[in-house]
């Protein structure tokens, strides 16, 4: 308790520092919301400068920084910013702070489908892609299917669902790593979450469709807020809520699918970046889609400097390292929402 | 504007019936749906806003059904206050209100100043001004209540449907929701149809009640000709006094008779 509480007393000092800024200079929100921006904008690119230069002294060779580390930063912006995104989206969809890519099983589908067209020989980028996109789009109609009761998916039994459907996938993970892969230690570290994929197509490709998602989903921003007042409530003030529900969840899915081919299951993210921001910029979508992408960029830089570093030159897959930082946030909301009867 | 509803009848999977129910709402009406716990009224207004289809009957809009309007063409004409309320998100009171622009705008548009203007005005109809930049999650019952009509109002619609508003408030702030309801009825024309328990409540400020009991509308008109000791003891049972009050003239309902729990024994 008395670490939840310290917890919640540091990001409510955090937040009135924020406002204390703004309301110092007296800006109106639309100012207020570019400056949180550009304040993100600037601890993104400073991460990424520290996370070039961070390292041993004799390592830094310009091969090392320009060939090496660059191509881990720009896949940790993108990665960070799909998985940050895509929580954000699914959290506002589900009404429901706790609700992650990891959590709804998403992760776990995508990972099963590359598995699976690795496994297979399929080879070739795009049935790879394919078969992650596949899977989960899969995961999450299977999860929708599963909850819906009178045409309806309340959000506690879609939780639940996520949770069902992630461990199928995460069993039919195994079953594939184990038939095809067990002398693999490289297929292992990628399930667990890493930022060392080298090949620049499949950087390239992810990267493309991160941003194709955001910008739907940024696009849809509006009807996002208005989802949060409950499904029939956002009907009622003209949202079409299926087809906007069904075009959001294929481009969160989108973005989860690419981070998932590139650099395995990395979790927390997209649970931990969108709750902050939240508390800092305000529920509003239009500013919260681009705040979080920008968070969770920073975000996972910085943890993947720190997996590379904290025992080098041994290397601990990032992804182990954001589920050590996740699960105890993870209680921590839990504990608040039970003590506050809001996050 | 028209709402009609014509020999609509709906069943629920637990057997549940709404039975051929036909109602005239010409525009400007003040209806009050009362009836028992499991009555019917919550589905017969989930019917009137398009969230429930028919199985027979016909729900009509200016002569229209209901279903065929897009959501955003029925989101400009009707208004509807559920029963449903999530304050999860720390939307400020001014951001809750904007959305009810939504179906007057395009979605790549930011609020225009027509919008702004007409965010001001309800802001100052429904007294929500003082809290006007509060997160709604930090305010009271009474206070969203004001809000969520607030932004109904911001949907510029003809008819307002509402399930309880005085659900989950203390007695001064129903009556002032109430005064509010009749006041935008009275000013502006906007019909409103809303399910309520408290009869006496629902007496003092329809103008029209319509009683459900099981599913069947049984009785509406004058809420002098609904609340009459007769039906309600037939509906509601024999233990419920009806009289007029002296004071308002109107019919007023409180629990009567035996109130002490019977010991069976009793001479």
């Amino acid at each position: 308790m008395d670490a939840v509480d310290s917890m919640d007393r540091f990001l409510v000092h955090l937040v009135h520092v924020v406002h204390l800024v703004h309301s110092a200079k007296e800006h109106p929100m639309k100012t207020r919301s570019a400056t949180s921006l550009a304040i993100l904008l600037l601890l993104l690119a400073a991460t990424a400068v520290f996370a070039l230069f961070m390292g041993p002294v004799s390592d830094a060779s310009a091969v090392i920084i320009w060939q090496i580390r660059l191509p881990r930063v720009l896949m940790g912006l993108m990665v960070g910013a799909g998985l940050a995104a895509a929580g954000t989206v699914y959290q506002g969809v589900l009404r429901n702070p706790l609700a992650d890519p990891f959590m709804l099983g998403t992760s776990s589908a995508a990972a099963a489908g590359v598995m699976m067209a690795g496994a297979l020989h399929f080879g070739g980028y795009a049935s790879l892609y394919f078969m992650a996109l596949a899977f989960a789009l899969l995961s999450i109609v299977l999860v929708y299917r599963i909850a819906q009761i009178e045409g309806k998916a309340p959000i506690q039994t879609m939780i639940l669902a996520g949770v069902i459907v992630s461990l199928f996938f995460n069993a039919a993970v195994f079953v594939f790593f184990s038939i095809f892969y067990r002398e693999s230690f490289n297929t292992l570290f990628y399930l667990l979450g890493t930022l060392t994929e080298a090949d620049p197509v499949l950087i390239g490709i992810s990267s493309v469709l991160i941003a194709g998602g955001l910008a739907v989903c940024w696009y849809l921003s509006r009807d996002l807020d208005i989802l949060t007042q409950g499904e029939q409530t956002a009907q009622h003030l003209g949202v079409d809520v299926e087809r906007v529900k069904k075009m959001l969840f294929t481009a969160a899915s989108c973005m989860v699918a690419a981070a998932v081919a590139v650099a395995g299951m990395i979790g927390f993210v997209g649970l931990i970046v969108p709750h902050m921001l939240r508390m800092i910029v305000g529920p509003n979508h239009r500013v919260l889609i681009p705040a979080a992408a920008l968070g969770g960029a920073a975000f996972l830089i910085l943890a993947d400097t720190i997996a590379r570093t904290v025992v080098a030159p041994i290397e601990v897959p990032v992804g182990a390292l954001t589920a050590l930082v996740g699960s105890p946030y993870f209680v921590y909301l839990l504990r608040r929402r039970h003590r506050h009867g809001q996050f | 504007m028209d709402l009609q509803l014509d020999n609509v009848s709906f069943s629920y999977r637990d057997g549940f019936r709404l039975e051929k129910i036909s109602l005239e709402i010409p525009s400007g009406s003040f209806l009050g749906l009362i009836g028992p716990n499991g009555s019917g009224k919550s589905t017969l207004i989930r019917l009137m806003s398009g969230e429930l289809k028919p199985e027979e009957g016909k729900v009509l809009l200016e002569n229209r059904p209901v279903g065929s309007f897009s959501p955003m063409e029925l989101a400009r004409r009707m208004a509807v206050i559920s029963a449903e309320q999530y304050f999860d998100f720390p939307f400020l009171v001014r951001d809750v209100i904007a959305m009810g622009r939504f179906p007057h705008s395009r979605r790549t548009q930011r609020l225009q100043s027509g919008d702004e203007a007409v965010i001001e005005e309800v802001l100052r109809l429904t007294e929500a001004a003082p809290f006007a930049d509060r997160p709604i999650s930090h305010l009271s019952s009474g206070e969203r209540q004001r809000v969520l009509i607030a932004r109904a109002l911001a949907q510029e619609p003809a008819v307002m449907l509402l399930d309880e508003p005085d659900a989950h408030l203390d007695i001064h702030h129903q009556l002032n929701v109430f005064r509010l309801l009749r006041r935008l009825n009275a000013e502006r024309g906007i019909s409103v149809v809303l399910v309520l328990h408290d009869l006496t409540a629902a007496a003092a400020f329809c103008r029209r009640l319509a009683l459900l009991d099981r599913g069947v509308l049984i009785t509406h008109g004058d809420p002098g000709e609904v609340i009459t000791p007769e039906v309600i003891h037939r509906v509601y049972g024999p233990d419920i006094m009806v009289y007029l009050n002296p004071v308002t003239d109107k019919p007023t309902v409180a629990l009567g008779g035996q109130t002490e729990p019977s010991t069976g024994g009793n001479q």
